[in-house]
Parts: C-alpha cells; structure tokens; sequence
C-alpha cells in the first residue's frame, strides 16, 4: 500500500515536471530567466487548477516580442493566469461542470475585452447543448472588442440562442452586427437592432424552462 | 366544478400504480383515463422519402461553395480611416481583407488535409513607404520573422495566407521590424503591455 | 396500464447498420470531406423522431420541415458535436430546439390549420375504427394542440413515445420532479377540454 502510494506519487510529479520542462522548452532563448522562472510557476499552478497553459506561454513570449520590460510581463503573465482562473470559475457558476480549455480561453479573452465574471457566466448558463459556451464567449469577446456594452453583449447573444438559431448564426453575430454599424448605428444601437430583430421573429414570453434555468438539483450537464 | 385529477389517477397514467391499486370510488376515474390515453395513436411517423433528397442537396451545396464562414459563405471586408504611422513612413491606410476557405479538403489540394476545425485567412495590409511587414501573433509564437507579408508586385499592398485553427487569435503586424501595429479597423484588446493587439475570432 | 408492457423504448434500439458503419464513424468520414456519407446519418434518423416532431407540431408537414430543417443544421454544426458516437441524442436536441422555436412562433393557440390535419384521416385517425372511439381519438388529438409545448413534450415522449421519466430527463435535460410537474398539469388540462368524452 505505502510503495503503491509512493509510485503513484511519483508519477504525478513526473507528470507535473515534464510540462515544466516543456514550458521552459518554449520560453528558452526568447525570454529572460526571469521571466522563464515565473512563468514556469504560473503554468504549475495553473496546470494544477486545470487550466490551460500555453496563454500564459504566448503573453510571456509576445511581452518578450514587443521589447517589453522583465517586470511588466511578469505583471502580464500573472494577472492572464488570474483571468483565466476567473473565467474557470464563472463557467462552474454557470452550469459547466468541467469547462474546456477552449471555453476557459474564450471565457478569459471575453473578459479581456471587457465583459464580467457576471456576464460570462450568464453566457455560459444559456448555452446548453448543442450550443457551445466556448463558441458563445468568443463571440461575446468579439462584440466586447468592437465596442458593445457588456449587458448588450448577453442580451443579444442569449436572444439569438433562445429563438432557436443555429450555433452559426450565433458565430455570425459579430459580421451582422459589424454591417449595422456600417450603416452609421454605434455598437450599442446595432447590438439593439439585431436584438430585437431576432426577438420579434419567436416571442418568448420569458427563457423556455429547459434551458437557461439551473436549479440546485439539477445534475451537471456534462460529464 | 374542478377539473382535476386525483393524485392517484395520476399515478396510474404514469404507470406507477394500477387500476387495481386504487381505492373502489376512484376506479371509475382510472378506468375513463386510461381509455382517453388508450385512444392515442402510437402508429409511427413515416416522413417522404424525398426528405433524403432535399436534405443532401442542401448539404451539397454547403460543402461545394468556396466561400466558408464556418458554415455560411460569407466575405468580410473591413474598411478603415488612414492610419497615421510615424512621420518616417508615409501615411498607411490598413485593409484587412479576410477570405475563408472551407476547410476540407477540395480535390486540388488532397495532399494537404486541413483539420477539420481551421480555416483559412488571408490578410492584407496596405503599406506605402515600408521595406518588410511581417505579422505577429498568438498563432506563431508571436515570431515577427516567422510570417512575412509579400508584397505583390511593385504595389503598396502586402498580403499573407494563414491556416489557423478554430479559436480567438490575437496578432498585431510589424513594419520594417520596429514598428507594432494593430489593424485599426478590427477588434482590439488591450495586450496588457499599454497597446493593443487585433483579434481575429474564428 | 396504459402504453404496452414490455415495448421497447425508442431510446434502446439498436442503431440499424446501413452501411455497417458507426455513427462516430460516419461523423468523422463527413467532417474530412466525404460529405456523401452523411446521407447514412440521415437514412438512420429520419423517422426515428418523426413521431415527436409530429407530436409536437401537430401535423406531419410541419414535422417533415422541421426534421429536415435540424438535419441541415447539424450538418452545418457538425465539427461541434463533441460526442459523434451519440450524434442521434444531439441531433435530437437540434431537432427539439427547432420544434420549440416553431411552436413560439405559431404562439399558444393550435392554428385551425393544425386542428384540420390532426383530425385528417390517415396516420392520425384509423379508418377502421369505430366511429365512437374516432371521435374520442380525434378529441383527444385536438386537445394535445392546446397543451404548452413544454406539457405536449412530456406527453408524447411519455405515451406515444413511451419513454420513461428518466429517459426523458436524459434526453431534454429537465429534471424527473418537473417533468411529473408539467404532466400532471397536462392530465388536468385533457382532463377539462375533454370532459365530453368523460363517461
């Protein structure tokens, strides 16, 4: 029992310091120790929450790119690992038992763009299957980084997915939204338009039960 | 007068008691509802067989067009004010021209099979005045020699085709190698280094 | 008991080898390029859930487009289907999503269109019935069109679909207590437009 213990242990570590290396791997020649060292640490730490890592191996590559000062990618690198671990956190809140690195990415560049713990997590709660919280972030993300308010953001791409379009209708949000403002409305006003034509083709008199709705004992929805 | 059920005859059209589990004054009721569930039609459905047809005639004609967005064939031209670079170089105005190819493999190219989940794009950049433009980025290491635009002909105009996976991208150009530039006419974030990156969302 | 001991429910039924080949298979086949081969997922699943579309919809025009329409669509969302080996429970979910946004469409009321073609003869009505229980078959059908979609759901999955609760919850990821809930409403809702029939 205490050597299978010990085996096991083993392993584990053995895991943890291959991505290490990896990581290093990656960073070598490109950027100062430094740099190398605490991004290292960051990856464990967040490879150890469930993370995804190579974000936080692209700032430290792209601060290091730019001519950026040691210190500040550090900052950099550290405050993407906190974004991450927010946007992780906001998918749980939102019914995503086990997020995937591709929703916790597309989670963190929402918020990166601008948008709330809040508003991703309300984002990730009517995106139930076959809608994707990771295709519906990003694009939220998108809307967010061409200027529309974050409760714009939620409340256009939740109308899309409760009016029953298809996943590429919702990833299609940012070019329609996009003509609008070509045509002279703010991100806010075309956010509005699009809204409401999508609104008044279903009229939903408030969300279906079965979907945006997570009660306490309602089993998580993923595996 | 209500129209309710009894619990227990509600029990019994769910098949959790039956008819002989009720109490005598109740039968009555369980025997007239289970009749009305009894006349329901469960003969199945048959749809036309010429559903097949119109189904992969949509879905042929969604897998021969060579303009893809994801699944839609959609273009997208993003137009911009000039953009104003150092008084060393002469003033830019940035094009991005994004052009999608499906990502399956059409017959020309069988050789080389994109994954089912990337697309590719093609960017361009209008640049008078500039000796080298490269393109930096999430999708190569952020390696500003790793993805030099070319220039076509003697033009202005600089151009470069990436296959990138399905995902949020962030990237800025380089201009003769000491000047970062986001594409003003596309999404930008803040890099969290005071400048901005463009965002291309795939 | 109502429904028939024993009958094996949609959910369990093996899936028919058409061409031998799995579903993940086939999934993955279309999704490098052999777009042909997704005729096979169509051949499959066509009229396994016609039943509940047309329950649904309450016609079989309507349940024809919108079977169509959900196999188009998950067509087009094809590289997001994260579990190709259970296309038939996501395609469902498509299908279920589009039938939902038909009924809001249409609003509350049954269209006297629908009332006509659920009354017509032929699938919904057997013609060598007796004429009293025809009537009955066609009141209770006329009565369906009035419940919410939600209620009619858990209707024709339960009786004419004859799945369990469980199933059910699996399938539309509501919970088993409210699922009783919204039936039991039903049975009340036949229950008072069909009080003719109560004899």
């Amino acid at each position: 029992m205490k050597i299978t213990a010990i085996g096991v242990t083993l392993v584990l570590a053995a895991g943890g310091l291959a991505a290490q290396q990896d990581v290093r791997a990656r960073l070598e020649g490109r950027v100062p120790a430094e740099v190398s060292a605490a991004v290292v640490a960051a990856a464990t730490q967040a490879g150890a929450q469930g993370l995804p890592v190579d974000p936080l191996v692209q700032k430290a590559l792209e601060g290091a790119a730019k001519g950026v000062p040691a210190e500040r990618v550090i900052a950099a690198v550290q405050e993407l690992a906190a974004r991450l671990a927010t946007a992780a956190g906001a998918l749980h809140d939102g019914g995503v038992a086990t997020p995937s690195s591709m929703a916790i990415e597309a989670g963190a560049f929402a918020l990166t763009a601008g948008m709330s713990p809040q508003q991703v997590r309300d984002l990730a709660a009517v995106s139930v299957p076959p809608y994707d919280p990771a295709t519906s972030l990003r694009v939220a993300g998108t809307l967010a980084a061409i200027g529309v308010p974050g409760k714009q953001v939620v409340d256009v791409v939740s109308t899309t997915i409760q009016a029953g379009l298809s996943q590429a209708e919702v990833a299609a949000l940012p070019g329609s939204i996009q003509t609008r403002m070509a045509r002279g409305a703010t991100p806010a006003q075309a956010a509005a338009g699009q809204t409401r034509a999508t609104a008044t083709r279903p009229a939903p008199a408030g969300p279906p039960t079965e979907r945006p709705v997570r009660p306490a004992d309602r089993p998580a929805r993923r595996p | 007068m209500s129209h309710e059920l009894h619990p227990l005859v509600k029990l019994l059209l769910d098949g959790e008691l039956r008819l002989s589990d009720l109490p005598p004054e109740l039968k009555p009721e369980g025997e007239r509802a289970l009749r009305l569930l009894e006349s329901i039609d469960h003969a199945p459905v048959a749809l036309s067989p010429a559903l097949d047809q119109r189904v992969m005639m949509a879905v042929r004609a969604r897998a021969t067009s060579r303009w893809r967005w994801l699944v839609q064939p959609r273009e997208l031209r993003i137009h911009v004010r000039p953009w104003t670079l150092v008084p060393a170089l002469a003033a830019a105005a940035a094009l991005v021209f994004v052009v999608l190819r499906p990502a399956a493999p059409s017959t020309e190219s069988v050789a080389t099979v994109a994954a089912p989940e990337s697309v590719t794009v093609r960017l361009v950049l209008h640049a008078p005045g500039a000796e080298r433009v490269a393109v930096a980025g999430s999708f190569n290491q952020w390696n500003a020699a790793a993805t030099p635009l070319l220039r076509s002909g003697t033009t202005e105009v600089w151009t470069a085709t990436l296959t990138l996976p399905v995902g949020q991208h962030q990237y800025a150009f380089v201009v003769d190698g000491i000047r970062w530039m986001p594409d003003p006419s596309a999404p930008g974030v803040d890099d969290g280094f005071g400048r901005r990156n463009s965002v291309l969302a795939l | 008991m109502p429904g028939s001991v024993g009958a094996p429910t949609i959910w369990a039924m093996k899936r028919s080898s058409g061409d031998g080949a799995s579903d993940a298979d086939v999934v993955q086949a279309v999704l490098a390029g052999d777009v042909e081969r997704y005729a096979v997922l169509v051949r499959r699943y066509r009229d396994r859930y016609a039943r509940y579309a047309a329950g649904l919809l309450g016609s079989i025009d309507a349940a024809e487009d919108a079977v169509q329409d959900a196999f188009i669509r998950a067509f087009d969302q094809l590289s997001q289907c994260r579990d190709p080996a259970n296309f038939a429970g996501w395609f469902f979910l498509i299908l279920r999503n589009r039938c939902f946004a038909e009924r809001r469409r249409g609003g509350r009321e049954a269209s006297e269109e629908e009332l006509k073609d659920a009354t017509a003869t032929g699938r919904w009505a057997r013609a060598e019935a007796a004429a009293e229980t025809d009537d009955l078959r066609r009141a209770v059908q006329r009565a369906l069109l009035e419940l919410t979609p939600e209620q009619r759901e858990v209707f024709v999955m339960k009786h004419v679909e004859e799945a369990s609760y469980e199933e059910i919850a699996r399938r539309t990821g509501a919970t088993v207590p409210s699922l009783k809930m919204r039936m039991h409403r039903a049975y009340d809702r036949l229950r008072g437009l069909l009080r003719e029939h109560w004899k």
